[in-house]
């Protein structure tokens, strides 16, 4: 039957999804709670709320690594974003000699691996005073970040009509005001998307703040690989939760965006 | 969290953006012999220390956080800051780097380190001292122990802590006696193939695990390989034990094309029953993970007879410590016997003093502390113990192992 | 109105001196570092030398992991980009399921690679869940019956990781693709009498292709440069190279981080070469990409 046919695809393709999205959320969920949970047992055989309670405790550095980790990515993301948005208009509305070059300065930061820079930077930092600082960290997060935010905002001005701008300025609007009710409203979709991205990119960071912070400061992701090595899998799967919890909020909050920015 | 440690967090961070808080003045080791113990401990009284630890470990955190933080504050109004790590290693490279920058006044005041990375801050200078002959408590440890670590000297540049022994851990539901030698688990493992494996060198357990079968060779006794490196033996000894090892992995889990890059990893399958035996430098880590669920009830540990590796883990003090004076005071209260057996209490682990200078009341506390179910006795242990190796005699094991075993 | 090439500059400079100023910062050192200059290793002479390079390039465990980390990198975004084309394909209709299915899609672009690897442990070891599923049902009866899927030769386990968090990421590119441009094309060949297949590889393929490479080479880059995914899933010997690299860093042995520089910049190199090809590939619309891939 055609009407089955045609909806078999999709549904299996709705499956794939689901899965991909759900198991290891899943997963991880029940590792934070389960207790003697060996082979061959699917389910565990106990559980166990000792994990959690340790993270919620906030001791061994949990509460302040995740202030730590909210408050650096707020800042990385503000940075960015006003970083990436004269950038990202000219990259968009604009043609100029050396805009491939730009392009690829901006890529490449994002997918080199990450420990080669922060290995050369943490060398840098120290005779700059900065390592094992807040800065310092900031620093090295904008260069991942600066690129996603701008990549971002480059398709979200590509989508918008400079005219529009032209048109505010021949009917006397000041700059300011030309920003504020034509300009900004416009990518604001794009901005908020940007700032996001940015965010998690930070939020997620690990090699980065490893190597600059010198575990001074400290960050959710490096209490995570702390436990994860030290074989308490419990914890680290709590703690996994509270790491990804935030991101997963934030997305699905802003998943409007994706399609309109 | 409770605001009172909201609050502590919060004043920490502050302080360190600021710089230390609190009278901490450095000076150079050299002063130590002019001064009197109770000059060390007037100037660090009211300080802050900041003490880098490894932190991948509740019950340490939770200790070294509560217990032992309040003891400090109570007895010598020192606030103890912890410093987490994920591993020492990253702080002795940022040490090094520190002192290639040419940094004075560093961030940390008290590192536990020991083995290789002491080595490597030794080389690299990094370590202000000597200090260990001026504190008082260094009479409970037994000298001759702590010499050296891991082979090198430690020149009284580091104080001893924590005492470890490597244990072999397996499961009373699995098997009922487990080898008394380590020739007789050379047999089992030829006997059960793909029931045992060990983690890849670099790992530290992993590489003490093959370092016992070249110190049990026979060639020489295990001290000959303590004091000093001597060529002709290590090449007399190495190559019939790599040979036997490299000849031992089609017998191991997977056929010995891969090994656990970690002891979670090595944990993950001993609990899961793909392999039959766990390994740990603690002796009482299989009781400890029975207490959180994480070993069924059934497992023990034990020991050869041929006696195993007992390693101290040591506190030093990096060159640029802001609080050389705290970080002395915090050292010898680790040191001292009521420190010792509160973490003991709360953390397990291998009672590090020498019995006979403990005091009648102490010593009883020692008896009484709780002692898990897979945990063996101090006696036990004592009487099977062994030397670690001289340091070049496991840089050379490692390699080889990893070219001869590893990668053939 | 075209703004003047200083004002273009000016716009451009804040990211770019941020960027380019701390990244290039940092190469240089490793650049420095790697040809033994800087490094508190003791050495015989003072000037800088290639000799570290001569020794990464000519170690055997180098090669079998170059070797190693090329087939991850190449089947990984193989599978990401045919099994993401292929969903995008499979919910290009349906008005409906739209928005919740494209919020579906960002859940996993939201796990960081680090949760998803140990996630892939969990569920696919020898001892692993869907393991003691074959068991529950009968299909084996030990953990070594079940086939080896992580910490294997093949590195089987690092593609299903990555693939997992990337095949999202190429659904959604394509889906982006598709709803801009609409069903005409298709529906005009369809009335002409072409197959499914006809279908997709004139019409939809070739107007997929540039974005779809592009995110692609994204990818390709990425796994040559990740380091928490192939530590995890992957085998001590051979590593993939970024493990390597990171080994020989936190080495205790300082005499080995000249060679952990050396790697680092090779790897860089790669990755600079990929960069290339993708703004060759992507053409006018290079940088419009939204990645995804932390």
């Amino acid at each position: 039957m055609p009407a089955i046919r045609a909806a078999a695809p999709r549904v299996l393709a709705l499956v794939a999804v689901a899965t991909c999205a759900l198991i290891p959320v899943g997963t991880v969920l029940v590792g934070s709670v389960a207790s003697r949970w060996y082979w061959p047992a699917v389910i565990p055989a106990e559980w166990t709320l000792r994990a959690w309670n340790y993270v919620v405790s906030g001791s061994g550095g949990i509460g302040g690594a995740l202030l730590t980790s909210s408050g650096l990515a707020l800042v990385v993301a503000a940075l960015a974003v006003a970083l990436a948005v004269p950038a990202a208009r000219v990259l968009a509305l604009h043609t100029f000699r050396g805009k491939r070059v730009v392009l690829f300065a901006l890529l490449l930061p994002m997918l080199a691996p990450p420990l080669a820079a922060a290995m050369g930077l943490h060398a840098v930092f120290l005779k700059a005073g900065l390592a094992d600082s807040f800065t310092g960290v900031v620093l090295v997060h904008l260069i991942p970040a600066v690129p996603y935010a701008t990549l971002v905002l480059t398709g979200t001005f590509s989508g918008f009509d400079p005219d529009w701008e032209a048109q505010a300025r021949t009917l006397g609007a000041s700059p300011w005001s030309v920003w504020t009710r034509i300009t900004l409203p416009a990518i604001a979709p794009g901005v908020a998307l940007a700032g996001i991205l940015a965010f998690v990119v930070s939020w997620s960071q690990y090699v980065l703040t490893l190597l600059v912070g010198g575990g001074r400061v400290l960050t959710l992701p490096l209490v995570l690989v702390a436990f994860q090595r030290g074989g308490d899998e419990a914890v680290a799967a709590a703690l996994s939760i509270v790491f990804v919890a935030p991101v997963l909020l934030l997305f699905a909050l802003t998943a409007p965006l994706f399609e309109d920015a | 969290m409770s605001s009172r440690r909201l609050i502590v967090v919060l004043s920490a961070t502050i302080a360190a953006a600021c710089g230390s808080a609190g009278p901490s003045e450095m000076f150079p080791a050299a002063d130590l012999a002019r001064m009197t113990w109770s000059d060390v401990t007037n100037r660090a009284r009211g300080s802050t220390v900041r003490y880098a630890m490894w932190a991948g470990d509740e019950a340490r955190n939770r200790f070294y956080q509560g217990p032992a933080a309040d003891a400090l504050r109570r007895d010598l109004e020192i606030t103890l800051t912890i410093v987490p790590l994920a591993d020492t290693s990253d702080l002795v490279s940022k040490l090094v780097a520190e002192k290639a920058a040419g940094l004075d006044r560093g961030s940390v005041d008290l590192v536990w380190i020991n083995g290789a990375n002491f080595r490597t801050a030794k080389q690299a200078g990094i370590l202000w001292g000597p200090f260990v002959q001026a504190l008082p408590n260094l009479q409970h440890f037994d000298p001759v122990a702590f010499r050296h670590d891991f082979g090198t000297s430690t020149d009284g540049l580091e104080a001893p802590y924590e005492q470890a022994q490597f244990v072999i851990a397996y499961d009373m539901a699995r098997i009922a006696t487990p080898p008394a030698t380590f020739a007789e688990l050379r047999s089992w493992i030829h006997d059960h193939p793909g029931r045992f494996t060990y983690p890849a060198i670099p790992d530290f357990t992993g590489s003490s695990f093959a370092r016992h079968f070249l110190l049990h060779s026979g060639e020489a006794p295990p001290a000959a390989f303590a004091e000093h490196f001597d060529a002709a033996l290590y090449a007399r000894a190495s190559r019939p034990v790599i040979q036997s090892l490299h000849a031992m992995k089609p017998y191991l889990w997977r056929k010995g094309e891969t090994f656990p890059a970690t002891l979670a990893e090595l944990d993950r399958l001993f609990v899961n029953g793909e392999i039959d035996f766990s390994m740990n430098y603690s002796p009482t880590f299989a009781s400890d993970k029975i207490a959180r669920g994480e070993f069924p009830a059934s497992v023990r540990t034990f020991v050869p007879d041929d006696g195993t590796i007992s390693d101290y883990s040591f506190l030093a003090i990096p060159f640029n410590a802001p609080n050389p004076a705290g970080a002395l005071a915090v050292i010898n209260t680790f040191m001292s016997p009521s420190h010792a057996i509160m973490r003991a209490h709360a953390m397990g682990g291998l009672f590090p003093l020498r019995l006979e200078h403990l005091s009648e009341p102490d010593r009883d506390a020692v008896d009484a502390l709780p002692r898990g179910p897979a945990t063996l006795p101090l006696a036990t242990l004592a009487t099977r113990r062994i030397q670690d190796a001289y340091a070049e005699y496991v840089d050379r094991f490692e390699r080889d192992w990893r070219t001869e075993v590893l990668q053939r | 109105m075209t703004p003047t090439r200083p004002r273009i500059a000016a716009m451009l400079l804040p990211a770019l001196l941020v960027v380019i100023g701390l990244f290039g910062l940092g190469m240089f050192e490793v650049l420095q570092q790697s040809v033994g200059l800087g490094v508190p290793v003791p050495r015989e002479s003072t000037g800088p030398t290639l000799s570290y390079y001569a020794a990464v390039l000519g170690d055997r465990e180098i090669h079998a992991s170059l070797g190693l980390t090329l087939w991850v990198a190449c089947i990984s975004t193989a599978l990401s980009v045919v099994c993401g084309v292929g969903l995008a394909l499979g919910l290009r209709h349906g008005r409906r399921a739209k928005r919740g299915v494209h919020t579906l899609l960002q859940a996993p672009l939201a796990l960081p690679h680090l949760v998803v690897a140990l996630a892939t442990i969990t569920v696919f070891a020898q001892s692993g869940l869907l393991a003691r599923a074959a068991f529950a049902l009968g299909l084996i009866d030990a953990p070594a019956g079940f086939p080896v899927l992580v910490n294997d030769s093949a590195g089987i386990g690092i593609i299903l990781s990555y693939a997992f968090k990337e095949m999202p990421f190429i659904a959604l590119v394509a889906t982006t693709l598709l709803a801009r441009r609409g069903d005409g094309h298709d529906e005009v060949a369809r009335t002409l009498g072409a197959s499914p297949w006809q279908r997709f590889r004139h019409v939809t393929w070739p107007f997929l292709a540039p974005g779809v490479g592009a995110a692609g080479l994204m990818i390709f880059a990425y796994v040559f440069s990740a380091f928490e995914t192939p530590f995890l899933l992957g085998q001590p010997y051979p590593a993939m190279l970024p493990v390597v690299a990171q080994q020989r860093f936190m080495s205790v042995d300082l005499a080995d981080r000249p060679a952990a520089m050396a790697c680092a910049l090779i790897l860089t190199a790669i990755a600079a070469v990929v960069v290339r090809l993708y703004l060759a590939a992507a053409g006018p619309a290079a940088g419009r990409e939204r990645p995804v891939l932390f």
